[in-house]
């Protein structure tokens, strides 16, 4: 069996670094917060987005965690209307692109699911971490292949955010690639 | 293994009487009585409770009837925490029964998962196993097991639920106990180990406490210390929740109601 790229918590939080840096140089609003109790660490961001169907505004909410378990990062996120009222797993799933939906319907472990967010304690939206393992490693020992530097947050976030309405300005690439 | 078997046995079998009562503000169209059941420690809230569910709509009509949740003494009850684990956080400390109140309007929405039906317990069982299963042997003994083993491990979790008559109680012990070797026949795979390692390649576990805000404390913890030695639950706790092992606080951690000092021999 192939060796998956170890990707341990201090790696994780030195890539979370980097990627806030570029954050706050084009203003993109993530943040980094510590629980006071320890080692899970949220990054935080606030989009807000047009729904097509009922023209209504959402605010969409997004937290990037560290999985001891699994090793990997790990996205949640929320979304709610601007009353308040929050939108619920169909809704979420209504705006999940077609191209995306057939993935995500091939599997119980490749879906999105809600889970308690882990330091919260509240309902999210969960992309289930166990397959991340998968689809990073060919694109770690590609860029290794080809010498070039590679944010591992950066790239695996370009990946699945966009499966739920996040998208990271191409910036973050650039960034990346100078990044020591 | 064979001498925890008791242990095994006990959590198992663990049953907490439990009186549910509906909430004095649902609208119903005459007086509801409560319901008397003896929940199964090792179970969901949402697996076990149909027939609270069914006695207390029967006096309710069916646009008063929303997403029945379950709330004690004003907490919403999470039905994706093992009950064992919810009476013995927040109730443990009173008299039994256990008094629990049933909802069926104005779902608290930034407090509970919703659970729209029984594969959404069962889902979200085997996500845990899987978790631990990741811990434990990097998921390859979980993901080298076919689809109807992992039916099995959930099947074995479907327990009889028995209400407090003898008659019940008596003839179901049977079904009890082969839901118990159904289990344990799967869930043995998931805790072995080779014998050159002396242990898991990290122990999965949560510890949860009322007193903080993070619901659980969860951490890469080693079974085996870089000397050899085995560690001990007390080494864990030492390693990941000093304070509860303070002596002026003195709680006592309980796994799944058992007195944890009677078995910290071995991780």
């Amino acid at each position: 069996m192939e060796e998956n790229e170890f990707f341990g918590e201090k790696t994780f939080q030195r890539y979370c670094a980097e990627f806030i840096k570029h954050s706050q140089q084009i203003g993109d609003g993530w943040e980094w917060r510590t629980s006071k109790e320890a080692l899970e660490l949220p990054l935080d961001d606030f989009e807000v987005t047009e729904s097509t169907a009922t023209n209504e505004v959402i605010k969409y909410e997004y937290h990037v965690l560290y999985s001891c378990s699994y090793q990997v990062p790990v996205l949640y996120f929320r979304a709610s209307f601007l009353d308040g009222r929050p939108l619920a797993l169909k809704d979420i799933w209504e705006g999940v692109h077609e191209c995306y939906k057939t993935r995500l319907l091939q599997g119980p472990w490749d879906t999105i699911s809600q889970q308690e967010h882990p330091i919260l304690g509240q309902p999210f939206f969960v992309l289930h971490p166990c397959k991340t393992n998968e689809f990073m490693t060919p694109v770690l020992k590609n860029s290794r292949k080809i010498n070039r530097n590679v944010n591992y947050i950066t790239s695996w976030l370009s990946l699945v955010g966009p499966v739920v309405g996040l998208h990271l300005p191409l910036s973050y690439a650039g960034a990346a690639s100078q990044d020591e | 293994m064979t001498d925890d078997k008791d242990v095994l046995r006990d959590v198992w079998f663990g049953r907490i009487p439990t009186c549910f009562t509906l909430y004095q503000d649902e609208i119903t169209e005459r007086e509801a009585e409560p319901y008397y059941l003896l929940l199964p420690r090792v179970s969901y809230l949402t697996l076990v409770t149909d027939k609270v569910k069914k006695h207390f709509q029967k006096v309710m009509r069916q646009e008063d009837i929303s997403e029945i949740w379950f709330e004690y003494e004003g907490t919403p009850l999470k039905w994706h925490y093992p009950i064992g684990l919810l009476f013995d956080l927040l109730a443990s400390s009173s008299a039994l029964p256990w008094n629990i109140t049933v909802h069926f309007k104005s779902f608290p929405e930034k407090d509970l998962l919703h659970c729209p039906s029984k594969d959404a317990v069962e889902a979200h069982f085997m996500s845990c196993v899987k978790e631990a299963d990741a811990l434990k042997h990097k998921s390859q003994v979980i993901n080298e097991m076919q689809k109807k083993d992992h039916k099995q491990l959930w099947m074995g979790l479907q327990n009889v639920v028995s209400t407090w008559s003898s008659q019940e109680i008596e003839t179901t012990q049977r079904v009890k106990q082969d839901r118990f070797d159904q289990f344990w026949a799967i869930n043995r795979k998931l805790m072995e180990y080779p014998a050159e390692e002396n242990g898991f390649r990290y122990i999965p576990f949560r510890i949860y406490q009322t007193t903080t805000e993070r619901p659980f404390i969860q951490k890469l913890f080693r079974p085996v210390a870089a000397d050899g030695q085995l560690h001990t639950l007390g080494d864990l706790l030492r390693e990941v929740c000093p304070s509860a092992l303070a002596p002026e606080d003195n709680p006592t951690p309980k796994r799944q109601g058992l007195d944890v000092q009677a078995c910290a021999q071995k991780v």
